[in-house]
């Protein structure tokens, strides 16, 4: 019997392979275990999962030769915002290879980002529609963004580049606003994005302190890993937080599910700088302008005041004279009612004198004497009762001319 | 004044005697100086205190 040796089989193998596979041929396939060598050649396996259980139900080991990695690699990245790394779905076109020595392998010669995209995408509308269907999707924007944003919750990673350009921005703005920011660290890429994004959210709400607004920013620069801010439970964090958040995530092209969910998107660090400013900006501009009202109002207020004041001040004079004119009136005219008063009683007293005069005059003794009536007196006083006299005193009668002294015989009472 | 007022009052009422009346005229007399010293006086200082303005 005739046996192959290995390395015979193996060459057929080969050379099957090769008359049946002559070509290259597009793979869509998910990465898994991606690693470059010092070489630059970056070897990885390609993987299929079945869409319910997830299980493997295809494997194959693939390369990429340094001199095709090379460009391929940033081309990818920038075109996807994604590292060539494990986890991702990728459509690459391959060369079927099988070696005597190293076996099945796929040597990859181009890439088509935008299946990767696609895929992205896919799974970030999931999350979306997810979020709205629970009803949070838009919770996060519908809080009111604070006048004055003064007081930051900043979620970095304390040695990015992005975080001290934020607070550089903060600090040195042209109007001297003040911020106070406090740094609640977390990895901002890699695998323990999401874990630690949420640690911080939570240290966030158990600080017990008023923040304004929260900002998760990440160093820009560099176009990768920012997949792992694409995740339902990061979003579903970020939608339900109770304070507003703004992100910069640093990434021209893609938003990530985080940037979607939060209150304000921007670009990067720098912007989100430049977004508080802006807004602590209105808020002095409003402030400003209230106190330019005010002092306009306040100004006419007292024009107005003063003018009515010099009116009153201008007919001050005038009014002190006819005030100081009717006093004196007063005064003269009670004058000359008391002199009046006086008057008219010495004039009544003189009157009733003279009245009194003529009563007098019309009952002169000497006239009634002279008339035949007599005056009678008892111990120098008229006599007007005759008990007043007792038979034997003596009375005297006084006549127009001279007297009568008489002993009294009898009196008739 | 209203001293005055009232000494003016009872003068024309004629409730005062003759000799009450000298008595009350010439305090009325006195009071008419006095009230008049005091309006040239109080005029005298709002005029001061115009012209300060």
């Amino acid at each position: 019997m005739e046996a192959l040796t290995l390395y015979e089989l193996n060459r057929r193998v080969r050379s099957v392979l090769e008359q049946a596979l002559p070509d290259d041929c597009w793979l869509q396939a998910e990465l898994s275990e991606v690693r470059t060598n010092a070489a630059g050649h970056c070897y990885m396996e390609f993987v299929q999962k079945d869409a319910r259980s997830n299980a493997l139900v295809a494997k194959a080991r693939g390369v990429v030769w340094s001199n095709v990695f090379r460009l391929l690699r940033p081309y990818f990245e920038r075109e996807t915002g994604q590292p060539f790394a494990a986890g991702i779905k990728v459509m690459v076109q391959v060369r079927v290879e099988f070696h005597e020595l190293y076996g099945y392998s796929l040597s990859v010669t181009d890439i088509d980002p935008t299946y990767t995209v696609g895929d992205m995408v896919r799974r970030r509308r999931e999350i979306l529609r997810q979020l709205e269907e629970e009803g949070v999707l838009t919770l996060n924007k519908e809080l009111p963004m604070p006048q004055v944003p003064g007081r930051i919750a900043v979620i970095s990673s304390a040695t990015a580049a992005g975080y001290g350009d934020f607070c550089n921005q903060l600090s040195g703005n042209p109007d001297g606003f003040r911020f106070v920011t406090r740094l609640f660290p977390a990895v901002m890429q890699g695998d323990r994005v999401e874990s630690s994004i949420l640690e911080a959210l939570d240290s966030i709400v158990s600080s017990g302190e008023e923040w304004d607004v929260v900002v998760i920013i990440r160093g820009g620069g560099a176009v990768s890993d920012l997949a792992c801010f694409d995740t339902y439970l990061l979003a579903a964090a970020c939608a339900q937080f109770p304070i507003p958040i703004v992100t910069g995530i640093g990434h021209e092209r893609d938003d990530t599910v985080v940037d979607m969910v939060a209150h304000t998107r921007v670009k990067t660090p720098t912007a989100v700088a430049g977004l508080l400013v802006e807004r602590m900006r209105g808020a002095g501009r409003r402030i400003d302008e209230a106190a330019a009202a005010i002092h306009y109002h306040v100004c006419r207020y007292l024009e107005t005041e003063k003018r009515r004041l010099s009116d009153i001040v201008r007919r001050l004079p005038d009014l002190q004279a006819l005030c100081r004119m009717r006093e004196e009136r007063h005064i003269d005219l009670l004058w000359q009612r008391a002199r009046m008063a006086a008057r008219n009683r010495l004039y009544d007293c003189r009157h009733q004198l003279q009245l009194i005069g003529q009563r007098i005059d019309g009952c002169d003794v000497q006239r009634l004497l002279a008339r035949g009536f007599t005056l009678t007196l008892k111990d120098g006083r008229a006599l007007t009762d005759a008990s007043c006299v007792k038979p034997g005193e003596s009375i005297v009668t006084r006549l127009a001319q001279g007297e009568v002294v008489s002993i009294v015989k009898e009196t008739n009472v | 004044m209203a001293r005055l007022e009232r000494i003016v009052a009872q003068m024309e009422s004629g409730e005062l005697s003759v000799d009450q009346l000298g008595e009350a005229l010439k305090e009325a007399q006195s009071l008419v100086k006095q009230c008049k010293a005091k309006l040239y006086q109080a005029d005298e200082q709002i005029k001061k205190l115009l012209e300060e303005e």
